[in-house]
């Protein structure tokens, strides 16, 4: 139990192969050991590092493909709103989307959440949940909501990939000695090995150069940028849903 | 470009998955005419084999593989390889090595850099599972590689992509160099 963890059996984990067992182990173990959980850490950042690289790959000058304009819009008006999401905390940056692509998840998100999709049509399946304000009743609705989806999805026996994404004040929430509601979390966590808490690294950097503390609750992936998680698994087809 | 005139969009699921299919060649290759050359090859291989694909949903991973195929073919005409086994481990871009990750764009040309670095099977590897998260049996079938190679190759790519930035990001008052590789 204590072997020292392949890195073979770390990708595995980082890169869903595991199965929900083995996985819930690895996440027990991460608990206890700040080593382990800073090494799949690690691996997360490189991943968000390679698809942050290739997710607007240039296009060679009269050679333009042929890849639809609507998309290459879409593209550049979610990157536009990276630059927007910085300065403005967030909520206005997805509002650049073309009407058309914001699509309602069917069912169980509900209750006049802002859905945005790239997709013709929302994925119930993988889903982001993004916030970024420490007012408590935001903090449960992202929580509520996250449980409802997952247990939804539970019930009728699919596979579903969540991400609760959290910047800027949100990031009260993933901080061991800020959040409300950690042993609800840890519980949530605990119950469904496809739940992932993405904390913003640009956030802590911040906060680290005011010279707070900054100590995230176990298990938390930390992203080089929320807009970047957030942009990359759009254009991966995941459904953002700002909370 | 020709395949399109002929025969118009065949599948409208096809059309749409042309951006990914980009962006994985881009990865490979990290050369823009390169890229587009392959998605269009790949499109009209796809074509000509439209009969084999039995199942819709596996239209991604089916155009994936034909896309390796047509990369591979283009290696094999530019390099006189006796054994796609052998470089498949050794072949790098010669690509300039990553240096100072400081903004944003730099970020990205230090990641691209360092990915172009690796050796083709790693990062053919690296890219369909992290840019487009195939399965580790799907990029097996992909590039017609057991698992137990797709598990090492990424191993060794993640390590070596580590090293590489890691060496980057202590030398800040470095310009970032990226070269055109072909």
């Amino acid at each position: 139990m204590n072997a020292v963890l392949s890195d073979e059996t770390l990708h595995a984990f980082v890169d869903g192969e595991l199965d929900v067992a083995e996985s819930e182990m690895l996440i027990a173990r991460m608990r206890e050991d700040k080593e382990l959980a800073q090494r799949v850490c690690a691996l997360r950042g490189l991943q968000s590092m390679v698809r942050l690289a290739y997710a607007e790959p240039p296009v060679a000058d009269g050679r333009q493909s042929h890849a639809a304009p609507r998309r290459q819009f879409v593209q550049r008006c979610a990157f536009g709103c990276l630059i927007l999401f910085a300065g403005l905390s967030g909520g206005w940056a997805l509002r650049g989307l073309e009407p058309q692509t914001v699509a309602a998840l069917p069912g169980v998100v509900a209750g006049g959440y802002q859905v945005v999709s790239l997709a013709r049509q929302a994925d119930p399946d993988r889903v982001m949940l993004h916030l970024d304000s420490a007012a408590p009743d935001r903090m449960r609705a992202a929580l509520d909501q996250a449980e409802r989806l997952l247990d939804e999805a539970e019930r009728q026996g699919r596979a579903m990939q969540l991400e609760v994404i959290a910047n800027s004040r949100g990031l009260s929430l993933l901080r061991a000695d800020h959040s409300p509601y950690a042993e609800r979390m840890a519980r949530m966590k605990q119950r469904h090995a496809s739940l992932h808490w993405v904390a913003c690294g640009q956030s802590i950097a911040r906060l680290r150069s005011e010279g707070e503390k900054v100590v995230l609750l176990p298990g938390t992936q930390t992203a080089p940028t929320a807009i970047s998680e957030i942009v990359t698994r759009l254009q991966q087809g995941w459904t953002y849903v700002r909370v | 470009m020709i395949s399109r005139f002929l025969f118009g969009p065949f599948r409208p699921g096809i059309e749409a998955l042309r951006p990914v299919l980009y962006r994985i060649a881009y990865a490979w290759c990290h050369d823009v005419a390169l890229a587009d050359d392959l998605v269009q090859e790949t499109f009209s291989k796809a074509w000509t084999r439209r009969s084999q694909l039995r199942e819709e949903a596996a239209l991604k991973a089916w155009l994936v593989s034909i896309m390796n195929h047509c990369w591979l073919d283009h290696l094999r005409s530019r390099r006189d390889f006796e054994d796609v086994d052998d470089w498949q481990d050794q072949l790098e871009s010669g690509a300039d090595t990553p240096e100072a990750c400081c903004n944003r764009e730099q970020v990205i040309a230090c990641v691209r850099a360092a990915v172009a670095r690796l050796p083709l099977g790693q990062r053919q590897v690296l890219t369909l599972v992290d840019l487009e998260e195939f399965g580790y049996a799907e990029v097996a079938a992909i590039l017609d590689i057991p698992v137990g190679t797709v598990m090492s190759r990424l191993s060794r790519a993640r390590a070596s992509l580590r090293t590489l930035l890691d060496a980057a990001a202590q030398r800040p008052d470095a310009q970032p160099l990226l070269r055109r590789v072909k």
